[in-house]
């Protein structure tokens, strides 16, 4: 019997939860280090946490992504004092409408699509989400869609180098040993 | 598995958001129809429509004194007012669907429409 990687799905649940667990811890720290780093444009930041989110994805699948990204969100917000702030919001609907790309893409992974395509499509769903939130709900002004383009543009950027980002640390092998994907030659 | 290598999913994700970010700066950035009549919005008085076709000055009586509007063809400013702070005359020229210049001692705001909605400001 070949023992099963901690992490992976069938390792048992204390293992896999550890694993979450873990992860949200570091996304909420690079979450909070990324809060601290005073942004040049407002509305623009690098969503290094995201880097969490894909490892996450492609390490132990869709479902352990919510987990670790609904608990960054909430980790996040509750050491910043932003809960149930706007803030909170949007950051929730950007997570959650990326989280619902992530689900879309995931199928295609690894197999056609990489980190860098992931990471761009979830930085993009992520500005749409908090977009479509914010115009809806928090500033429904006929001319906040002129704010979008330079947004999406950012996103476009932030997301390649997440995805960049994210395919160095999955090629570390300390991190390989815990990536449950289906091989391509299988 | 080599986690770097880019896969054609990779490069059709980065396509279609690229053209995304270029359909965004395209449809929000379309600048709006000239301006073509200059609004004059007077308290207690109805506001009056000029065409904004050839040169001329109008002047606007107001609880204050004057405002001078100078009015040339697609565009119109207010040129002297008697605001002490010469917000009005600051507002330049009134070109774009939807800009706004107004005098606060005069009870007067000025405003050029076009042909397709604008945008009035933009705030952050």
């Amino acid at each position: 019997m070949n023992p099963v990687a901690p992490g992976h799905p069938q390792a048992g649940s204390d293992a896999h939860d550890r694993a979450i667990a873990a992860l949200a811890a570091i996304a909420i720290g690079i979450q909070i280090l990324e809060a601290a780093i005073p942004s040049p444009i407002p509305g623009i930041k690098p969503g290094l946490a995201n880097i969490v989110t894909l490892i996450t994805l492609l390490a132990l699948g869709w479902r352990a992504a919510v987990a670790v990204t609904l608990l960054r969100v909430v980790g996040s917000s509750l050491l910043l004092g932003t809960l149930l702030s706007p803030a909170f919001w949007l950051s929730l609907a950007g997570a959650v409408a990326s989280l619902a790309l992530l689900a879309v893409l995931r199928p295609f992974a690894p197999r056609h699509v990489g980190p860098v395509g992931l990471g761009i499509a979830a930085a993009m769903a992520h500005v749409a989400g908090q977009f479509l939130l914010a115009w809806a709900v928090i500033i429904p002004h006929p001319n906040l869609p002129l704010v979008l383009p330079p947004l999406l543009l950012a996103a476009l950027i932030t997301g390649s180098l997440t995805g960049i980002l994210t395919a160095q640390v999955l090629a570390d092998p300390r991190i390989q040993r815990h990536v449950h994907t289906p091989q391509p030659s299988q | 598995m080599n986690a770097g290598r880019l896969r054609w999913g990779d490069a059709l994700i980065g396509s279609l958001a690229a053209g995304i970010v270029v359909a965004a700066f395209v449809l929000a950035y379309t600048p709006a129809g000239d301006a073509r009549v200059l609004v004059i919005s007077q308290a207690g008085v109805a506001p009056q429509h000029e065409p904004l076709d050839r040169a001329r000055v109008l002047e606007v009586q107001g609880p204050a004194g004057i405002t001078r509007i100078e009015i040339e063809p697609g565009r119109a400013r207010c040129a002297d007012s008697p605001g002490r702070q010469d917000i009005c005359e600051s507002s330049g020229w009134l070109q774009a669907h939807g800009d706004v210049a107004v005098s606060l001692p005069n009870r007067l705001t000025l405003q050029v429409l076009g042909t397709d909605p604008g945008f009035d400001s933009m705030h952050y």
